[in-house]
């Protein structure tokens, strides 16, 4: 379980990357914190001819507008929890990254890598759709900006095309006081997850005024529930009846079994997964 | 008499100071600082890096292994076939010797099984996923690896067996030439009136239970290395073995070569837990390869090789018969036991063990007067199976104690009641089969364990109108034979043969002690208890003494650590041999002193005149005079301080017990586990040292922990595994796990000279039972198979789920 | 292709040429002879390869020496020297946190930065805490009982007497 051979090209800038990632196509990839892929490299599952290594690239900030948040590249996992900010404006987010692997990976992950690789079920991937992120990418002709929802296209596989690199993530930021909620279920912790739900609402007199909910496990890249975000709003916050949300997020959804998860269970987990996420978010907008 | 009193009396060693004491490990320092050398840390000039191209189709004849992809690769590379080592193979026939015939049936008596031989390479046909096809040799692990990956095998598919099922199905052919069917082997083991417990049963309750297929995994996979020193003929040969002798007999057998030029060593292996207790196809490979090369030749398990490809374990599936009085006494159990053993035999312990061990050892703690158990080995398109700490016990406990449970509830009686009730308490107690426990504390342990989770079983009747969260506690009260003798090898007519552990001790000229003993460490802290016990027989610290294992060169022979043999019978030899060298000095010391040999002691570094304190000799001045000085010694004494004894396990071994108690709590919506406590309490005999002991069962259970709820290795309908990677593959993490509470009773075997029996494995053997108990008192449902996953679980409690929403909407 | 690159292991610099596909793990173990750095998955799931790049945590069989050049690395054998001196070491012995001590090295870099962390703090932390902190590392043998009680003993004797190892 040893890589194959490769070219190494140690990136001085930005636009040297994509140069680089120009000039190699789909022989080519970043390589960051590694925690992605080189675990496929060493099985052998991938072998890139040219490593394009960005990990020296001043891509390592979370910078704040007035109006966004915007995550470098580069930024590890560790710093969402380091900047207190992120809690505040995005809790979803915030305790979405303290389920990412185990403290080393959220060392040495980057949310580029994160996001890039398109794990159905990875936490930020999931954060980036409920917070209606957008990804900024580029290639040496320009940079594109695309919406999570039209970035993640299936397990693995994203809007990226060759000679592209995602640079930066781009969150928006809620209005002040949106509370929010992540909740996951695995074998053990730190394992990629079963199922996710992450919740973000805005509250208006005691009520939930706009709900955004978004899921991973149910279709190979996560998701949006518009239905279920429509029932919540302009209920109270004491009783959000989130178990028939619940339920009615279950029935619309199909996921897969798998050797060591049947559909079913999935379906249910999922169900219960949202009520206890709009519980969360209920009681945490209630408690304020 | 109590254990201290009794350690007082052990062998004639004079006031033990150190046997008992929670002494930190010598080794720990080496292992803490990163100096201690495992098999990958080995190296030889000029040695070449072994790659394998392994079977990535179940059951196929090859019809070609295309290397014409490595021309373009720019290194030599040197490839062999099964065609190179025709003929050389991994041998684990059991029974052949003709006498046997003579045994009657019963026991593990294997004879007549059908043989399965494990070529090196394979043989035209693949028979698992991960068999050996090729070997590929290149100056360097990487491009090893890159050669291996060239090398493209065509296959022409053949019939899978993947099931148990499928191998008892008479219209698919068996996988070996020859075979009449899938079976390596069948028979069967009784005592006792069957019938008369039959006619006299009040309740009969038959259930089925499974255990799901393991995989083993020490944290430092496999690995060999082999150089042959033209100079003196000698091949040395490293492995990360348990046990170095039988992988020397084994070499020298199947090579042709001669067993006084080899040599056989075990540098510090990183885990075992029994799956390096086999001889493998590697081993005899990398010899050969360093034979036919002259090169030094290194193989390096990687992890996916090691998930498919070494041995795995458990894999059972068993049928039970109880015949119980009206007031839940057992009158008798019948047993139909069969484990998918994959696809060879695995040496030393052959494809019969495991089953065979299961059947065994059934009957348990409790007195039954009348057992007959079936069992069955059968031969499927897997990864052989092999020794996996606790062997067959885990699951034979997990039927035994899963029927007490479903007993209890059937008859209405409290489960902790029943064994209470079913429980031997006069030793030593003869079984149905004839087998003898020494002295044990069956009873006792459960009623303590009653004690420690009286308030979690209230809590768990509290939370049974809950809809959302339940508590359960469940029990496993078992025995672990372990420190086998040889006369239960002969019973089985196993390549094993015999079960001794010999200890050479030297006191060397300064004083200072040498114990070379034919055990080998891979975690249990040998080095340490053996020091430990030489210090108590000999008088002085376990500091002066320096253990070395794992050598063959260095070692007296013997048959390696497994089966919990290390303490009571290395231990045993280990003291036995000191006490000659005692003797010795002892005799030297009244020389000197003028006063008879029975009058002195040995401690605190000296030889001391019994109630004259001040009268004595240190210990290295008698070393002095008995290597250098030696015309001080008394007349016609024979110069030097060496002595060995090899210790063979009593005939029907040891017998030591435990009770396991579990305390789950289980969220009804997810299915999700958690393990409030877990609670031991355990009878190991002497105690000769609390931090290993409990160190030893702490680790095993949590080992248990993974059989019972997450480790699954998973093969689909084709017979390829899924479960190749510690992604699939799942054991317990940190988090998911509670602290264990560790309790002991000592109650001394008369077996062993220390009065030690085995603790090694017991930890693994009980958590299966006990939490599937506790799952079983939580949702008030049967269990009858692991791994309790939290699908698993979340299905098991979609009763109580339909309850809560007939309540909701009635 | 091979690249010259400069690595600062346990404090002393080295240029080595190494090919790119290098693993840091292998390199550290062939190049550097640090026995210490053990490798139990190499596909990042066991933990056991730890080592500390520019003072953090970083699992060495997902690195590649190349992305290292100029930066410090520390191994195992940093921590404590040949007699294991280092707080948490000896904890790791009286508590009997280890038993083969494949694993180890790895438990002891992921969880000294912890340590220290605590001990800055004068914070004992919890069992789940301290649980969490060693959650990507796998521990074969030990259960994990022993490790977490060294823990507890190493930070709380550092408070104790006051001092953080630096």
């Amino acid at each position: 379980m040893r890589p194959s051979s490769f070219r190494y090209h140690k990136a001085e800038s930005v636009d040297h990357a994509l140069e680089l990632l120009a000039r190699f196509g789909e022989d080519g990839r970043p390589l960051a914190g590694g925690q992605s892929l080189v675990p496929m490299m060493n099985l052998r599952l991938a072998a890139p001819e040219h490593l394009v290594d960005i990990g020296g690239l001043p891509l390592t900030d979370i910078a704040f507008t007035d109006t966004a948040m915007r995550v470098g590249a580069l930024v590890r996992h560790r710093q969402y929890l380091a900047e207190p900010r992120v809690a505040h404006h995005f809790p979803a987010l915030h305790e979405a990254v303290t389920w990412i692997g185990h403290p080393t990976i959220r060392e040495n992950g980057t949310t580029g890598g994160s996001l890039s690789h398109a794990d159905p079920t990875a936490e930020l991937a999931l954060a980036a759709m409920l917070y209606d992120a957008v990804m900024i990418v580029r290639n040496t002709a320009g940079e594109r900006r695309i919406a999570a929802a039209d970035f993640f296209e299936d397990a693995y596989v994203t809007a990226l095309q060759p000679g592209e690199m995602l640079v930066a993530a781009e969150f928006p930021l809620p209005p002040v006081g949106a509370a929010g909620a992540f909740v996951e279920f695995a074998e053990r912790r730190g394992d990629f997850a079963i199922a996710a739900i992450g919740v973000s609402i805005t509250v208006a007199d005691g009520r939930i005024a706009t709900a955004a909910i978004a899921c991973s496990g149910a279709e190979p890249r996560p998701i949006r529930a518009p239905e279920i975000e429509m029932m919540l709003s302009g209920r109270p916050l004491t009783d959000p009846q989130s178990r028939a949300a619940g339920r009615r997020l279950a029935a619309a959804i199909d996921p897969v079994g798998t050797f060591l998860t049947t559909a079913d269970y999935r379906k249910a987990l999922i169900g219960e997964l949202t009520a206890r996420a709009i519980d969360t978010a209920c009681a945490r907008a209630a408690s304020r | 008499m109590t254990s201290a009193d009794r350690r007082h009396q052990i062998g004639g060693a004079d006031r033990p100071r150190h046997i008992g004491a929670r002494v930190r490990r010598v080794e720990d320092r080496r292992l803490l600082s990163g100096a201690a050398r495992y098999l990958d840390d080995i190296r030889q000039p000029g040695m070449l890096h072994l790659g394998f191209v392994r079977a990535q189709a179940a059951h196929a004849r090859i019809t070609d292994i295309d290397t014409s992809a490595l021309a373009d690769l720019g290194a030599e590379i040197r490839v062999f076939t099964g065609q190179d080592t025709s003929g050389l193979t991994i041998k684990a026939p059991a029974g052949h010797d003709p006498k046997s015939a003579a045994l009657p049936d019963g026991h593990q008596g294997y004879w007549r099984m059908q043989d399965s031989e494990q070529p090196l390479l394979a043989d035209g046909v693949v028979r698992f996923v991960g068999e050996p096809i090729a070997a590929v040799l290149a100056e360097d692990a990487y491009v090893a690896e890159d050669a291996a990956e060239r090398i493209a095998v065509a296959y022409e598919a053949l019939p899978v067996v993947a099931t148990m099922a499928q191998a008892q199905d008479p219209s698919i052919p068996p996988i070996f030439a020859g075979w009449t069917s899938n079976v390596y082997i069948e028979r069967q083991m009784a005592g006792g009136d069957l019938a008369a417990a039959r006619a006299a049963a009040a309740h009969v309750i038959r259930r089925t239970y499974y255990n799901q297929r393991q995989a083993g995994v020490p944290m430092e996979g496999r690995g060999v290395v082999a150089a042959y020193d033209p100079a003196d003929r000698v091949l040395t040969v490293w492995s990360s073995t348990q046990i170095p002798h039988l992988v020397r007999t084994y070499l020298a057998e199947e090579l042709g070569f001669p067993e006084s030029r080899l040599r056989v060593v075990a540098p510090e292996v990183g885990g075992g837990f029994g799956v390096k207790g086999q001889v493998f196809v590697e081993e005899v490979l990398v010899a050969w390869l360093a034979l036919k090369t002259g090169r030094p030749v290194k193989w390096v398990e990687d992890r996916r090789e090691h998930l498919v490809a070494s041995i795995h374990a458990r894999d059972h599936l068993h049928t039970l018969t109880a015949y119980v009085a009206a007031d839940g006494r057992l009158l008798g159990l019948e047993a139909d036991i069969t484990v998918d053993v994959g696809a060879y035999s695995t040496f030393p312990f052959t494809a019969g063990g495991d089953p065979g061990m299961a059947a065994k050892v059934l009957p348990g703690p409790y007195d039954i007067p009348a057992y007959a158990a079936t069992f069955r080995a059968l031969a499927t398109n897997k990864c052989p199976l092999g020794t996996y700490r606790g062997v067959a016990r885990p699951s034979a406990v997990f039927s035994q104690e899963r029927l007490m449970d479903d007993i209890a509830a059937e008859i209405g009686m409290d489960p902790i009641e029943l064994r209470l009730r079913n429980v031997v308490r006069t030793f030593p107690y003869k079984n149905a089969l004839g087998f003898s426990y020494d002295e044990g504390s069956y009873a006792q342990a459960l009623e303590r364990v009653r004690d420690l989770v009286a308030e979690d079983r209230a809590a768990a009747r509290a939370s049974r109108a809950s809809a959302t969260t339940r508590i359960g506690v469940g029990v496993a009260c078992f025995i672990e034979q372990s420190s086998h003798g040889t006369p239960d090898f002969t019973r089985r007519r196993v390549p094993i043969e015999t079960g001794y552990i010999a200890a050479r001790v030297t006191m060397e000229p300064d004083g200072e002690v040498t114990v070379d003993i034919g055990l080998q460490n891979h975690g249990q802290g040998h080095e340490t208890v053996m020091a430990q016990v030489a210090a108590d027989a000999l008088g002085v610290a376990p500091e002066n003494v320096h253990v070395r294992q794992g050598d063959t060169l260095t070692t007296p022979y013997s048959v390696g650590t497994w089966g919990s043999r290390g303490g009571p019978l290395g231990g045993g030899a280990v003291h036995e041999a000191a006490l000659k060298i005692a003797a010795k000095l002892k005799a030297i010391a009244a020389h000197l002193l003028q006063t008879d040999a029975s009058r002195i002691a040995l401690h605190g570094g000296r030889a001391v005149v019994i109630g004259n304190e001040g009268s004595y000799v240190e210990i290295r001045r008698l070393a002095r005079i008995a290597l250098r000085n030696v015309d001080q010694m008394p007349a016609g004494m024979e110069p030097g301080l060496e002595a060995q004894c090899s210790l063979d396990g009593p005939a029907d071994g040891t017998y030591s017990n435990a009770v396991h108690a579990a305390v789950v709590e289980i969220d009804i919506a997810t299915g999700k586990l958690r393990l409030r406590r877990f609670v031991v309490v355990e009878d190991c005999g002497t105690i000769l040292n609390p931090l290993i002991v409990d160190g030893q069962v702490r680790g095993g259970v949590v080992q248990g922990i993974g059989s019972a709820l997450l480790e699954h290795f998973i093969y689909d309908e084709d017979g390829q595994p899924l479960t190749t990677s510690f992604a699939d593959y799942l054991m317990p993490l940190a988090p998911e796990i509670p602290n264990i509470e560790v309790h002991h009773i000592e109650t001394p075997t008369p077996r062993t000279p220390l009065g030690a029996k085995g603790l090694g494995e017991g930890g693994a053997i009980g958590p299966p039972a006990a939490i599937a108990n506790a799952v079983a008192d939580a949702l008030g449902v049967p269990v009858s198979a692991t791994p309790l996953n939290a699908n698993t679980l979340w299905t098991l409690a979609a009763d109580i789920r339909a309850a809560a929403e007939t309540d909701r909407d009635g | 292709m091979t690249i010259d690159i400069t690595l600062t292991v346990n404090g002393t610099a080295r240029t080595v040429r190494v090919e790119p596909r290098r693993l840091l793990a292998d390199v550290l173990r062939h190049d550097f002879a640090l026995s210490g750095v053990h490798v139990g998955c190499a596909h990042g799931a066991c933990g056991c390869c730890t080592v500390h790049v520019d003072g953090t945590p970083r699992l060495a069989c997902l690195t590649f020496a190349v992305q290292c050049d100029g930066k410090a690395i520390h191994t195992v054998e940093s921590l404590g020297g040949v007699d294991a001196t280092h707080p948490l070491q000896q904890a790791f012995s009286i508590e009997h946190g280890l038993q083969c001590g494949y694993c180890t090295p790895g438990f002891l870099m992921t969880l000294a930065p912890f340590v220290d962390a605590m001990v800055a703090e004068r914070r004992v932390p919890e069992d789940a805490e301290i649980r969490e902190a060693m959650s990507g590392n796998i521990c074969r043998c030990t259960g994990y009982h022993g490790i977490v009680a060294a823990v507890r003993r190493a930070v709380t004797e550092q408070i104790e007497t006051g001092s953080a190892q630096p």
